[in-house]
């Protein structure tokens, strides 16, 4: 006996076969249940039907009209017929009417041989047009914002675009403008289409009207290999199609089925992909030879960190050797990683190197979950600029499922959905924690907020509500880094401590895997300093990054779709990574250095097979407790400095891929008008902020009404403006940076 | 011919527009004692009984309208779609300008009638001069607590908002009006959800014509049974008819329903000019099929009219005479539902263009011989496949004339010499 | 005895009919490469990439004339034209362009996909060479100079077609296929020039 209650449905005859679906079901879903595929433009399982582009008629019995599929419910009894002569009549007047006005430039449109056009009109049309006048001519090629050009001939007005930007990102910024077959697709305000995922209307678009400009006329959709991996861009752990034409990672494309990402990706993880065959990136071990690099080969380079780690044992003992990485490794490279080391004795391991302290939630929870929930807490940094498609099931989870959105801390949500924002712990509204579901979302940063809030999650655990957590770090794996035992245990050091010895001179040899504490650590004064006084550091990297000024050795590894292998999402569910792209040949990926350090080491290693299992199988133990930071010291202070990540932020693949030049974020300094005011900068100004002896330089000042009052808001993580040399939260001076001399002279001379 | 002035009673004699005049006149009287002694319940009933249907253009039952709406506990709203654009109508506009206060008690009473609290009068861009006169009225209705909180002592309150369209036609469908009162783009919504269920902001909704709401008060008064007694069993009642076209004295007549057309024509509107013979008349505004000779002794009503194949509509009446040009008559109509259509489906949005682009060829002397079945078969393929009926108004008129007069259509493709310039 | 020896003499005659009757016939052997005989105008033979008469690439980089070949010889790059630098009519050229001639089969293929007539196939036949790298032919050599270009180029409204589309298709060559026999443009213009220096 089931207690569950019974899901009503509805028996339904089409052509000719009776399936049974739910109540409610429409039309056009139903069918799809016996591959009858029904055609569609406008419609779209996610953003549902519009009724716009009428392509989806059938004829249903009883009825005198024919019916579109897409917005009809079936009932009882009902008896469709989706390939009547009525139906493909109305088909075909329907697609002359669509191709009425569409160019014929097929052999030059990106969609050409994807293109639902042209599949319906090989399908159902009737070949010839029967009009005799020119077409209607619009603006071709239109730079509609920095990722997205649209053509507005090929447009057909199914609105699916439109829809994606009203109902799943809640941004409006496109609308159809105009009237009748003069009908185009612009932004609201005329201003460049600026979203974070624009990407996805290019893959909505069932003609080629949006293409992205990183793809465009690179390839013909026949061309490309296709491989289905894991993004490993944040922590999400979107699926994700990666197509590559000889040796170029082309473009990617969202899984539509896919649980994880619900079917869309963020601009981060769909358009930084062309780094792979960027000249900067490093071909072979690099040894650093005063102020030069010269190229060694592997295994000279093996040699010599073996040696130097073998040095520091014997000599300094274990402690003196420290490694840092796992959040951009593989499950199966963290647990080698880990295991090679302690193998030596080494417990200085951490995969901690940027602002991030925790990776592992007490609670986890999945995506649907979260979409479910009827209260989300957000604390710190908003997942919107670190974990873009997870901050869609908010937007969803607040908007379609009514949720309530609390952010607390500096930072507003950064979402286009309404929410409460609050400062402190204390004035989150008590009746947030009346809701049956709570989602807690927290940066992973200052582990304050959980410890005040410690008691009241307990009592909700105890009275059986369903409380769960995520923490969308700053590293796409550190939750697999944590469960592989990438944690110092022990009386190991952690990254902070590591940092402090060496500062001394403490640690002699350290292993740097993928991570840029020089860019990207709290602490960037500790972390510079660290590094300047540490003997040899072996730095695995694609790139020469802020970190790699103060390496001896740099190994060349393997770019996120160059791997075989697994990850854990933030929720903890294992992921697939399958190779798309051969690595360039100098390079190797970060398990086989450890494979061939091992080697060197004489250290026995688990086989493939025992590691593959390994990395499948997340060890489930204590997890670590956040750092509590130090709360800013009190008082009224006249400026305060809020360090604000941005997708587009960073000194590795994003600082190296050319196609995104007009998306990374500039160094700017946001502050509300009356700040600025107060401040006496004006937008375009270039300021210093200066926290005692320490300085970030040459920032464009940006006044935004949206900004608070009494900041000074800085993005995190570019290279050349460094915001870690500042702490989050703490008290700064402006100064302003007067034009240089020559240029005031000759403004003088112009005047 | 004599005949009984309901609505447009005191036009032209009386100032209508002052609310001492109007209530001299009975005026509000209706509204109050609605107010005071009606249920809600019983006028949908009396509105039932009354037999009185929408006068827009669907023709629609206004009681069985008004019971569709659910009872759930959510905010209500009455809107009345004063957005009259439909080709050869002008009755809307004649009642805004010249008797404001009997639309609002309309308004109210209908308000009132469906237990909303507040309406919405949406009036037509290009309507200035109505405009503003229906705003002096609300505001003189609203200084002797018509409109306003807890009228005559009871705990009943009403807001009435005025918005003004942006002149688009298309504005008159129902769910179009309600995108652009709600500040949207003036598109049609998909149906279902009907606006009963979920119209205005979400919430069901109303949405009465002028005329359907001004009738409410003269039902009240004088009883359903009366208005049921007018006019034929189905289509009861008076409608205003705005006469126009190729008649010796065109305007607006109030008429019982189900008049003989030929009375209509002949003895109401003057007759055609002297010398000149009848070759047509479009009953119903611009999306109406053409009807001929043999339908003039048809009864002006939604059923006789529907019966003939074509519609009685808003009740705007074109009388074509045997100068007129059919094709450039198709061309014009054609023009007008291309340009005004929104462009959100396909086959209004291409097809209605490529018919005008066909007919202006044609007009031009480039028509080809082929064109003509085209245009019947373009026409008929792009009808009945529409998110709304704007689509599905062009086939009715252009049908029927290419069927009628096919000599005239082909006179442009056979002798390019009759090549006018559009 | 005599009989059998005339019978035999007969017999050897009759034997050598054939190619005694040869001696007197016209020799079709031609002094090749002196004297070069004419193929048929419509002849399979190497590749060119054809321009308008305005210098613009015909070719719009659209690479149906890679997926039609059944022989996989055809490789095809698009790119954009930019205001700078405009190579062919349209917003799409063909970056790179590349037929390896070992691997054709000179099908025409190719010549049916192509929707700007750009590829055809000329009556050249001629390719040898000691090198296989140098039988694939780059947009270099398969591209004809800026001035055999043929046709007018077409507006840069996307629905401008170009009128004469019917009648270019019709001309095979942009080489008079009396006089030039060269393997290619590129080999004729060289062997003009090396004639040019010896003179």
């Amino acid at each position: 006996m089931t207690t569950q209650p019974s899901v009503k449905t509805v028996t339904v005859t089409v052509d000719g076969v009776s399936l049974s679906v739910p109540e409610g079901t429409l039309l056009v879903e139903a069918a799809k249940q016996i591959q009858e595929d029904i055609p569609v433009y406008c419609y779209h399982t996610k953003l549902g039907p519009a009724g716009l582009c009428r392509i989806c008629l059938v004829e249903i019995e009883k009825m005198p009209k024919l019916q579109i599929a897409c917005n009809t419910v079936v009932t009882d009894g009902m008896v469709v017929h989706t390939a009547s002569d009525k139906t493909m009549e109305g088909r075909r007047a329907v697609l002359e009417f669509l191709l009425l006005n569409h160019p014929l430039d097929c052999p030059i449109c990106d969609k050409g041989g994807e293109c639902d056009l042209q599949d319906f009109s090989m399908a159902y049309g009737q070949g010839a047009s029967r009009k005799v006048e020119a077409k209607v001519a619009k603006p071709k090629a239109v730079d509609l914002g920095p990722t997205i050009v649209l053509d507005e001939e090929r447009c057909i007005v199914c609105q699916r675009c439109v829809r994606f930007d009203d109902i799943i990102t809640q941004e409006r910024s496109l609308v159809v403008k105009d009237r009748g077959h003069r009908d185009i697709i612009a932004t609201s305000t005329e201003e460049p289409y600026v979203s974070d995922f624009s990407g996805n209307v290019t893959e909505l678009c069932p003609v080629g009207a949006l293409t992205s400009k990183t793809y465009r006329f690179k390839s013909r959709p026949w061309d490309l290999n296709r491989t289905k991996t894991t993004c490993t861009q944040c922590s999400v752990g979107c699926q994700l199609y990666v197509d590559e034409r000889y040796g170029d990672v082309l473009r990617t494309m969202s899984v539509a089925e896919d649980e994880t990402s619900d079917g869309w990706l963020c601009d981060r993880g769909r358009y930084n992909i062309g780094f792979y065959n960027d000249p900067q990136r490093i071909a072979s071990p690099l040894l650093r030879r005063g102020d030069e690099w010269e190229q060694i080969g592997w295994d000279d380079a093996v040699a010599l960190w073996a040696r130097q780690i073998r040095e520091a044992r014997d000599t300094t003992g274990p402690e003196s050797i420290g490694v840092i990485g796992g959040g951009r490794l593989l499950n199966e490279e963290a647990f080698l990683l880990q295991h090679l080391f302690r193998s030596l004795g080494v417990e200085n391991l951490d995969w901690r190197a940027g602002r991030q302290t925790v990776a592992t939630p007490v609670f986890s929870g999945t995506y649907e979950e979260l979409e479910a929930a009827q209260t989300i807490l957000v604390f710190g940094v908003p997942p919107s600029q670190t974990a873009p498609v997870m901050d869609l099931r908010i937007r969803k989870a607040v908007v379609q499922r009514g949720a309530r959105l609390v952010t607390v801390g500096p930072h507003s949500s950064g979402s286009s959905v309404t929410e409460t924002h609050v400062r402190r712990v204390a004035d989150i509204p008590s009746d947030a924690f009346d809701a049956e579901r709570i989602a807690v979302v927290f940066d992973g940063i200052d582990a304050t907020p959980m410890r005040d809030l410690h008691e009241r999650f307990a009592e909700l655990k105890r009275a059986g509500k369903s409380l769960i957590g995520f923490i969308p770090g700053e590293q796409p794996n550190a939750r697999g880094a944590e469960a592989m035992g990438m944690l110092p245990r022990d009386g190991g050091r952690g990254t902070r401590e590591v940092f402090s010895a060496a500062k001394d001179g403490g640690i002699r040899v350290l292993s740097l895997f993928g991570v840029n504490p020089a860019l990207r650590f709290a602490d960037g004064a500790l972390a510079t300093a660290a590094l300047e006084r540490t003997p040899f550091i072996v730095l695995s990297e694609l790139f020469l990054t802020d970190t790699a000024r103060f390496a001896s050795l740099v190994l060349p590894a393997h770019g996120p779709f160059e791997r075989d292998g697994h990850v854990l999402d933030m929720t903890g569910r294992v992921q697939r990574l399958f190779a798309a792209h051969a690595a360039p040949g100098g390079a190797l990926s970060d398990g086989e250095m450890l494979v061939a350090l091992a080697d060197a080491l004489d250290i026995e290693i688990p086989s493939p097979s025992a590691l593959t299992a390994r990395a499948r199988a997340p060890e489930k133990r204590a997890m670590p407790r956040g750092e509590i930071r130090a709360a800013a010291p009190g008082g009224e202070a006249a400026l305060r400095v809020i360090i604000r990540s941005d997708i587009f932020a960073g000194g590795g693949t994003v600082y190296h891929d050319e196609r995104l030049e007009e998306l990374r974020p500039r160094p700017i300094a946001t502050l509300h008008p009356r700040t600025a005011q107060a401040l006496g900068v004006a937008a375009g100004d270039l300021v210093d902020v200066i926290a005692g002896d320490r300085a970030l330089r040459g920032l464009i000042v940006r006044v935004a009404d949206a900004a608070s009052e009494g900041t000074i808001r800085v993005v995190d993580g570019l290279p050349g403006a460094p915001a870690n040399v500042l702490f989050d939260g703490e008290e700064v001076q402006v100064t302003k940076l007067e034009p240089a001399a020559p240029l005031a002279a000759a403004g003088a001379v112009a005047g | 011919m004599q005949l009984e002035k309901i609505l447009t009673a005191g036009i032209g004699e009386l100032d209508l527009c002052d609310i001492a005049v109007y209530r001299e006149q009975g005026g509000y009287a209706q509204f109050e004692r609605a107010v005071k002694e009606l249920q809600p319940a019983a006028i949908v009933d009396i509105a039932a009984k009354s037999g009185l249907r929408g006068r827009g253009g669907a023709g629609f039952p206004t009681g069985r309208k008004w019971q569709f709406l659910p009872n759930n506990g959510r905010p209500r709203y009455m809107v009345c779609n004063c957005d009259e654009a439909e080709p050869g109508t002008f009755k809307d506009r004649m009642l805004l300008e010249y008797t404001p206060h009997q639309i609002i008690e309309g308004i109210l009473i209908g308000t009132y009638a469906i237990g909303s609290r507040h309406a919405y009068m949406y009036i037509r861009g290009e309507f200035k001069r109505g405009y503003e006169t229906f705003m002096k009225a609300l505001e003189q209705a609203r200084a002797a607590d018509y409109v306003g909180e807890r009228l005559f002592g009871s705990d009943y309150s009403v807001e009435l908002t005025v918005h003004r369209g942006a002149g688009a036609y298309i504005c008159g469908e129902e769910t179009a009006l309600l995108n652009s009162l709600e500040g949207k783009r003036g598109e049609p919504r998909l149906k279902p959800p009907f606006p009963a269920i979920k119209g205005l902001y979400g919430e069901p909704t109303v949405v009465n014509n002028v005329e359907t709401l001004g009738y409410l008060p003269h039902i009240l008064r004088r009883g359903p049974e009366w208005f049921a007694g007018v006019g034929t069993p189905k289509s009861t009642g008076y409608k205003i008819v705005s006469m126009s076209g190729h008649v010796q004295k065109p305007g607006n007549y109030e008429i019982p329903l189900g008049l003989p057309m030929r009375t209509l024509v002949y003895d109401i509107a003057g007759g055609l000019p002297p010398g000149r013979k009848f070759m047509g008349i479009q009953p119903g505004g611009g999306s109406s099929a053409c009807l001929f000779e043999e339908h003039l002794d048809l009864g002006y009503d939604y059923e006789a009219l529907a019966g003939a194949g074509s519609m009685l509509g808003s009740g705007a009446a074109v009388v074509f005479d045997d100068t007129t040009d059919f094709v450039k008559a198709a061309h014009s109509l054609v023009r007008f539902f291309a340009h005004e259509s929104c462009g959100q489906c396909t086959p209004c949005r291409e097809g209605g263009n490529w018919l005008e682009m066909t007919l202006e060829r044609m007009l031009h002397g480039r028509g080809v011989e082929s064109d003509v079945d085209m245009l019947v078969d373009v026409s008929h393929s792009m009808t009945g496949i529409n998110l709304c009926p704007l689509g599905d108004s062009i086939e009715p008129f252009l049908a029927s004339v290419v069927k009628r007069f096919p000599e005239q259509f082909y006179a442009y493709v056979r002798t390019p010499q009759t090549a006018v310039a559009v | 005895m005599l009989r059998a020896v005339i019978a035999g003499f007969v017999a050897i005659l009759a034997g050598f009919r054939t190619t005694f009757g040869y001696l007197f016939v016209k020799k079709p052997t031609i002094a090749y490469p002196s004297i070069k005989k004419q193929h048929a105008p419509r002849f399979h033979g190497l590749h060119e990439l054809r321009r308008y008469a305005d210098g613009k690439e015909r070719c719009i980089g659209c690479e149906l004339c890679q997926i039609a070949c059944p022989a996989n010889a055809i490789v095809v790059v698009g790119a954009e034209n930019t205001p700078a630098d405009r190579r062919s009519p349209g917003e799409r050229y063909a970056a790179r362009y590349e037929i390896d001639e070992l691997r054709c089969i000179f099908c025409g293929l190719c010549e049916e996909a192509c929707p700007t007539d750009a590829i055809v196939l000329t009556p050249r036949f001629e390719m040898s060479d000691y090198r296989r790298g140098s039988f694939v032919y780059a947009k270099d050599r398969l591209l004809v100079p800026p001035q055999g270009g043929v046709g007018s180029a077409p507006d840069e409204r996307p629905n401008g077609i170009p009128a004469d589309l019917g009648a270019v298709a019709q001309q095979k060559s942009t080489v008079d296929i009396a006089t030039g026999y060269d393997a290619t443009w590129y080999g004729r213009a060289l062997k003009t020039e090396r004639r040019g220096l010896a003179g």
